[in-house]
């Protein structure tokens, strides 16, 4: 008997060794390492051999030398401003476009994915009139679209003669609507914005703790935690108590038109560029919102609502407690992917001449300025954005992530 | 929300489909009621769209029929479709259209017998759509092929409609009628047909031979695995002789042949617009299978490399990489030579697919139950066997409709190529207005042409996608 178990436990040491499991493993993973860093020796080889041989140079120097050309509608920037400037003004603008779409984005999505559902037949009608056609036709196509609807062929006049627009008894334009810029009123910054923004930082954080404090009182006695409307409170009240330490931190700068008539001075002015990858991009990533949104509230099963009903719930308690957060479990990880594809598809301004960073980039090289470099920042750019959001994506997805065993 | 049954072939179950609308049968006032004015809030609503409705469609109406200028997109269908491509070459193009329509009509019967095989094997009757719900299946596509047919200004287009079809239609009757145990020859049959009407345009010579000669080898082994003499010990050594057989003589005939086509610097319009995507998405499908195994792959090395890969394609904009291949993919190459515009647009869309195909298939891998991978391992198969055998098959089937999407989204990215300067179906507009007689004339109007042609095909595959979708019951279970 013991002998037996003796001989079969000194067998299984005698496995031969190019069949052991780590051995195999770790040969594998060295072939592929060693096949990958090949292929990449070999296309950097190619790439001095071919650089040497055009007498191209390597150096990132250009980034500040002048880039003798001037960016549309931006007073700012001259000629004589740096590549490394100009970088930074399509970084500006690409989030402008961005953040303003992803607005739109959103709460057009919404909008549209809700009515879907609607039980009024025309309204679900329309809804899907929208979203099949807009999702259908590519980015680049809507917003050449919405360039031309908006201002080439729009009802707009030109500048000179621009519709100005402004509330009974005032002189300040609130709008102004011409067929290449629009003027809307912008904050400017005084001297205290600064403390302005210390108090919204504290603000912040008060909120925070005082959002934690109430979970935990609701954890621990199951009273009313009223969080939400708490935590808005304090950040509210330290916010307007900063506003106030801060005296002026901000004041309103309205748009008008200047001297010669042919441009706006003052406010924000919001050119065409602007408006048609806003607008285009804004609705065509809302068309593909709304279907998140849609198939996320569908994919809650029905017994849920029932389970809801059954207890007696009313409608607003069953969306808000029941069908909601189940449904956001769903649709926030597709939708903040969808933030980042219109962030990328914002370097469509190319087709209308909007500068944010890709077409800044494109005229820079078209002015004489090494094309491998300049890419090589446009990447990064969107890289170091992308994986930033990204990296909190998956993060957030690995928290609401169901485990399987 | 009530929903209407009905039967899919291979399905024991009918399965519920939410049908929004079109559902319960009531009396025309009744369903007016109920669907449009049950309470006053949604009465306004109504009355207000209903206005708005009209006046939109009054507006467009005037649009399409009286102050449109169509002329520029009448004169100018064959540059849409196929831009500056020689026209006395244009034979070759006509021949394509009429071989893949064929195509796709063999893989479509192939497939439908495929399925009546599997329904008769579970005891369903398998029931074929009748030819009108085809039709509403496909209206979008229909749709423009008539309106296009409608704009033209000569019979010829007509003519290979109706040939085009008729051959698709004669070839999918005949794929039907093949007994069940052929399909895998027929599927060959259709590769080296969908490989024929790529070349007969761009020419049976060069390396073309390596394309040709894959569906042909695929279909010989599978020949000589049904031939009852073969010694299953010298299985293995007949096939690779088959293979090594046929692409020899592939090779060969190829260099023999030598029959020059239009090579692709010159495809442009439509036509450019379905090749590189297509020819993207089959590149991009292995390469993207590949990193999505790494990718889930147990080995850190893999796994990192892969990752790497992925975030990097998806973190930048498919026009900076277009940009890089146009400036400087060559400076990575061995050739002094420069490469064609279109082989670097093509490679750059290709390992940018080939990331998101990635991502879509790690997704079906991710899919499969950890039960499955057990139960194989449970019998002794190895790690390989499992993949290919077990996880593969389920997970691919699970991912076709993101497939579908995704080569929707890729067709829908062509029309980037016109940023960088070639002349896809949205460039061809500028050449539309660089001639005298339209310069600045329609301008919108040849914009709503791409649109709708752009339109026509991703609606039409989002619809199949999202039927495919329920008839696979992805998210059924």
């Amino acid at each position: 008997m013991t002998d037996t178990r003796a001989r079969s436990a000194g067998r299984r040491t005698s496995t031969v060794w190019y069949r052991n499991i780590r051995v195999r493993r770790a040969i594998a993973q060295v072939v592929a390492v060693i096949g990958v860093i090949t292929l990449g020796w070999w296309l950097f080889s190619n790439l001095v051999t071919n650089l040497n041989r055009l007498n191209i140079n390597t150096d990132f120097g250009f980034l500040g030398r002048p880039t003798q050309f001037q960016i549309p509608y931006d007073e700012g920037f001259n000629p004589r401003s740096s590549v490394w400037s100009m970088v930074l003004v399509g970084v500006k603008n690409t989030f402008l476009a961005g953040s303003f779409g992803i607005i739109l984005a959103t709460v057009t999505g919404i909008v549209v994915g809700v009515s879907r559902l609607s039980s009024n037949w025309l309204v679900a009608r329309i809804a899907t009139l929208f979203v099949e056609t807009l999702r259908n036709i590519p980015p680049l196509v809507v917003i050449i679209f919405f360039g031309f609807a908006l201002f080439t062929f729009g009802p707009f006049p030109i500048i000179t003669e621009a519709d100005q627009y402004s509330f009974f008894g005032s002189d300040h334009n609130v709008l102004i609507l011409s067929n290449t810029v629009w003027g809307i009123p912008s904050l400017i910054a005084e001297d205290g914005a600064g403390i302005f923004w210390i108090g919204v930082l504290f603000g912040f954080v008060a909120a925070g703790l005082v959002a934690r404090w109430r979970t935990g009182v609701f954890d621990r006695t199951g009273r009313a935690h009223h969080r939400v409307i708490l935590a808005l409170g304090t950040f509210a009240i330290l916010a307007f108590t900063g506003y106030l330490v801060a005296g002026d931190a901000y004041s309103l700068s309205w748009p008008a038109l200047g001297e010669s008539g042919r441009r706006i001075v003052g406010g924000l002015q919001l050119n065409w560029g602007f408006i048609a990858v806003t607008i285009g991009l804004g609705l065509y990533t809302a068309s593909h919102i709304a279907e998140i949104i849609r198939g996320s509230i569908l994919a809650v099963p029905k017994g849920q609502s029932e389970a809801a009903n059954a207890i007696a719930l009313s409608s607003f308690q069953r969306y808000r407690f029941v069908v909601l957060p189940q449904s956001l479990r769903i649709a926030v990880p597709p939708i903040i992917n969808q933030y980042l594809n219109l962030m990328k598809n914002t370097s469509l301004g190319v087709a209308v001449a909007y500068a944010e960073i890709t077409s800044l980039t494109l005229t820079s090289i078209g002015n004489g300025r090494p094309a491998p470099q300049s890419i090589v920042v446009l990447m990064g750019v969107y890289l170091a954005f992308s994986l930033t959001i990204s990296f909190v994506l998956n993060a957030y997805n690995r928290r609401i992530q169901l485990v399987e065993r | 929300m009530t929903g209407r049954p009905f039967m899919e072939p291979g399905l024991e179950e009918p399965i519920l489909v939410i049908d929004e609308g079109r559902r319960d049968k009531l009396p025309p006032g009744k369903w007016v009621r109920r669907h449009l004015f049950n309470s006053w809030h949604n009465t306004l609503v109504t009355v207000l769209l209903v206005l708005l409705l009209g006046y939109a469609a009054y507006r467009f109406g005037l649009f399409l029929f009286v102050n449109g200028r169509w002329s520029p997109v009448r004169r100018n269908l064959t540059l849409f479709m196929v831009g500056r491509y020689p026209r006395e070459e244009l034979w070759r193009i006509v021949a394509q259209v009429v071989i893949w329509s064929g195509t796709i009509g063999l893989a479509w019967g192939v497939a439908i017998a495929g399925a009546s095989f599997r329904a008769s094997q579970t005891g369903v009757a398998y029931r074929e759509d009748p030819l009108l719900t085809k039709v509403r299946r496909y209206w979008g596509l229909l749709g423009l092929l008539l309106l296009l047919l409608l704009l033209t200004e000569s019979f010829g287009p007509l003519i290979l409609a109706l040939v085009a079809i008729g051959v698709g239609a004669l070839l999918q009757v005949i794929g039907k009628r093949v007994p069940g145990q052929y399909a895998d020859l027929m599927w060959a049959a259709v590769g080296v047909l969908a490989v024929g009407g790529y070349q007969i345009v761009s020419g049976f010579h060069g390396r073309g031979w390596i394309w040709m000669a894959t569906p042909l080898a695929l279909g010989a082994v599978r020949l000589v695995g049904r031939i009852a003499w073969t010694d299953p010990r010298r299985e293995r050594l007949m096939q690779l002789g088959v293979v090594a057989g046929v692409f020899g003589i592939g090779y060969v005939a190829y260099s023999m042949l030598d029959l020059e086509g239009v090579g692709w610097d010159h495809w442009e319009g439509l036509h450019l617009n379905l090749i590189v995507a297509t020819v993207a998405i089959v590149l991009a499908f292995p390469l993207g299978l590949l990193l999505a195994l790494a990718r889930r792959s147990s080995l850190p090395a893999l796994r990192v490399m892969a990752t790497s890969y992925i975030e990097l394609i998806r973190g930048v904009p498919l026009i900076s990489l277009l940009l890089m291949a146009q400036f400087f993919i060559g400076f990575f190459l061995n050739t002094t030579t420069p490469l064609s515009a279109l082989t670097r647009a093509i490679a750059a869309f290709t390992l940018f697919t080939a990331a998101y195909i990635a991502e879509i298939v790690r997704g079906g891998l991710q899919s499969v139950p950890k039960g499955q991978i057990e139960a194989g391992q449970s019998v002794g198969l190895s790690p390989f066997r499992v993949t290919r055998s077990i996880v593969l098959p389920q997970a691919l089937r699970a991912v076709i409709p993101a497939m579908v999407g995704q080569f929707i989204a890729l067709f829908k990215d062509t029309s980037l190529l016109s940023i960088i300067g070639m002349a896809e179906i949205l460039q061809v507009r500028a050449l539309v207005h660089a001639q005298a007689e339209f310069r600045g004339f329609g301008i919108a109007e040849t914009l709503v042409f791409v649109m709708l042609a752009f339109w026509a095909f991703s609606f039409t595959m989002s619809r199949e996608s999202q039927r495919l979708e329920r008839k696979l019951g992805i998210g059924e279970r």
